[in-house]
């Protein structure tokens, strides 16, 4: 009797426990994300009529959003962002400083923390910092490298937009990619390299018969990261470009709040943040499910 | 034809050369591209004729970093970041501590949903949230201001609390949805934490005759420091470089913290003063490195969210 009204008096108290968070994480996550879908069904605006008394507009803004060629532009540029800087950017600078970082290496702490630094910048110090190295004119950081090589002056958020900043987010992203896929690269047993290297295998033979294969798992868990977190990326393009020139960069982030909070349409930019939390939720899901995720 | 005659172990010790070569290659050219840009913010901030371009300095001057804290707004958003980022990770390392608590030693049928939906939640892309989140914000705005004139008539008073208490451009609201945004990663850590400190421990505590609040002060909490640590930091390295709630939720100068502050003053082309703005990026950026490199050692645990092998 005393045991059961203890278990449940334990029971209770983990409810309280984890109750402040899961309010602060229901109000400020979980209850926003489903109302953007009551609102990208209403004409909510920031200003005007609308703003005062919205009204439900069945899927108007959906039909809107899909004959919006702004819309297909945002969705092609946040495509070729991720797979710009996620997929191949970091991956394979990452990859490569993982591997090299495997070999006996001197200076291995120095290289490390270098590589590192980037990702340690706030996003706003990252634009900052890529503007002047991008500026314009002679005197550009870039330009008087480039000056080397004999290439003139550019203007490169001009001129190269989505390029430039998917420089700029590989050179954030490198130390991730390098971290994750070195704990892979550790976990792969040693014996396999000796054994293939008696059998006399080559060094390419041995990383495409054995290092890929057996990173396998870490590289998809890499990708499925990355694609996520970049999906999610304001700030960094914010700072830089704030989408231009000509929605040049203008990533799903940033379309969704130019169109709720320049052009003042609350109704319209929930659409496209219903599409952006719909594909996250399908990859959350994949996830969830091909890893077989423990909890 | 030398390598022909060639024994098999020079043989090694040649591609073992070039194998070494090649890394070395590649870890310079990759660290030059990681440094490149930190050149300019670096000497600029100590350089007194500081400008957008990369420069060596003529002299070095401590002056840029006086006037931060000379000037008003400099030191300001330092002191709006301190105590908005402050505040933030202790709210959220004492909510993850005890929801990560609970996670860990339930077995009750909410625990398994949870966690799960604990995964979802931090897939969440942010910008998509900030229409419905700014209108849960106004809502809550309006409530927390009617209370206040309820509470008071007088307007000085009034605009006071309406600063402290406010969600939007006020200090709890930013608070507060910092908090919330770094919930799911700090709970997922805690919970792992706890997860590893058996049962046991505590059940000794309390048959030694420990009350409750004496095992977790001496029991608990000591064992799960590395936890609270990891937790902490990340919550302090997001919410501190977080651009995007401080974009939403903050317009009044009072208000203004570092990356927005920093981003205004960088708007305004016609009047940049670079040496005051590196020397203030290199004071931002201090904390979010150090905090880095102490966190860096816990980050391969919470990648995996969950993943086991």
């Amino acid at each position: 009797m005393i045991k059961l009204t203890y278990e449940n008096r334990r029971q209770l108290g983990y409810r309280f426990m984890m109750a402040p968070a899961l309010l602060l994480m229901a109000a400020f996550i979980v209850f926003p994300a489903f109302y953007a879908f009551s609102l990208s069904l209403t004409d909510d605006a920031l200003l005007g009529f609308a703003a005062q008394e919205s009204s439900f507009v069945g899927l108007r803004n959906f039909s809107r959003l899909f004959g919006d060629p702004l819309f297909w532009n945002s969705l092609k540029v946040t495509l070729i962002f991720v797979i710009g800087s996620a997929v191949i950017g970091q991956f394979v600078l990452g990859f490569l400083s993982a591997l090299a970082l495997q070999r006996p290496v001197r200076y291995k702490p120095i290289f490390n923390a270098i590589i590192c630094l980037p990702n340690a910048v706030p996003e706003m110090v990252v634009g900052f910092l890529w503007i002047s190295m991008f500026a314009s004119g002679e005197y550009g950081t870039l330009n008087r490298f480039v000056a080397w090589f004999g290439v003139d002056p550019q203007q490169w958020l001009y001129t190269f937009p989505l390029l430039s900043i998917i420089i700029v987010n590989t050179w954030r992203g490198i130390a991730f990619a390098m971290i994750l896929l070195t704990s892979g690269l550790a976990a792969i047993p040693k014996d396999i390299y000796e054994a293939a290297r008696v059998d006399g295998a080559t060094d390419t033979q041995v990383f495409w018969r054995i290092t890929v294969p057996m990173m396998m798992p870490t590289i998809f868990l890499y990708m499925f990261i990355s694609t996520v977190t970049t999906f999610a990326i304001f700030g960094l393009v914010y700072t830089l470009s704030r989408g231009g020139p000509a929605n040049s960069t203008e990533i799903l982030g940033i379309y969704i709040y130019n169109q709720s909070f320049t052009a003042f349409q609350l109704g319209y930019g929930a659409a496209v943040a219903v599409v952006s939390l719909v594909v996250s939720m399908i990859l959350g899901i994949i996830y969830v499910k091909a890893l077989k995720v423990e909890v | 034809m030398v390598a022909v005659v060639r024994s098999s172990s020079e043989d090694v010790t040649v591609t073992h050369h070039a194998s070494q070569r090649r890394a070395y290659l590649t870890l310079v050219l990759i660290s030059l591209f990681c440094m490149m840009p930190f050149f300019w913010v670096v000497l600029a901030a100590f350089d007194p004729k500081a400008s957008q371009f990369l420069q060596i300095p003529q002299g070095v001057t401590l002056d840029h970093f006086k006037n931060i804290f000379a000037n008003e707004s400099g030191m300001r958003w330092v002191l709006n970041s301190v105590v908005i980022v402050g505040s933030a990770t202790i709210l959220t390392l004492i909510f993850a501590g005890f929801g990560g608590y609970a996670l860990s030693r339930t077995q009750a049928w909410w625990k398994r949903p949870l966690l799960y939906g604990i995964i979802l939640v931090r897939i969440v892309p942010p910008p998509a949230l900030i229409v419905p989140v700014y209108k849960v914000m106004l809502f809550l705005n309006d409530w927390i201001n009617g209370l206040i004139n309820q509470f008071t008539a007088d307007v000085e008073q009034q605009q006071m609390l309406s600063r402290m208490f406010s969600f939007i451009d006020g200090y709890l609201g930013l608070i507060l949805i910092h908090c919330a945004m770094q919930l799911p990663l700090a709970i997922w850590i805690m919970k792992t934490f706890f997860d590893a400190i058996p049962k046991d421990y505590e059940e000794a505590a309390a048959l030694d005759g420990a009350s409750q609040w004496q095992t977790v002060r001496h029991v608990l909490i000591p064992l799960a420091l590395p936890g609270f640590a990891a937790a902490g930091l990340f919550a302090f390295i997001n919410a501190w470089g977080d651009f995007l709630m401080p974009l939403m939720f903050t317009s009044s100068p009072e208000l203004q913290t570092l990356p927005l502050g920093m981003f205004r003053a960088f708007l305004r082309v016609d009047a940049i003063d670079y040496g005051f703005l590196t020397a203030l990026a290199v004071i931002y950026t201090l904390p979010a490195v150090i905090a880095f490199a102490f966190a860096r050692k816990f980050l391969t645990q919470t990648f995996s969210g969950g993943v086991k092998g």
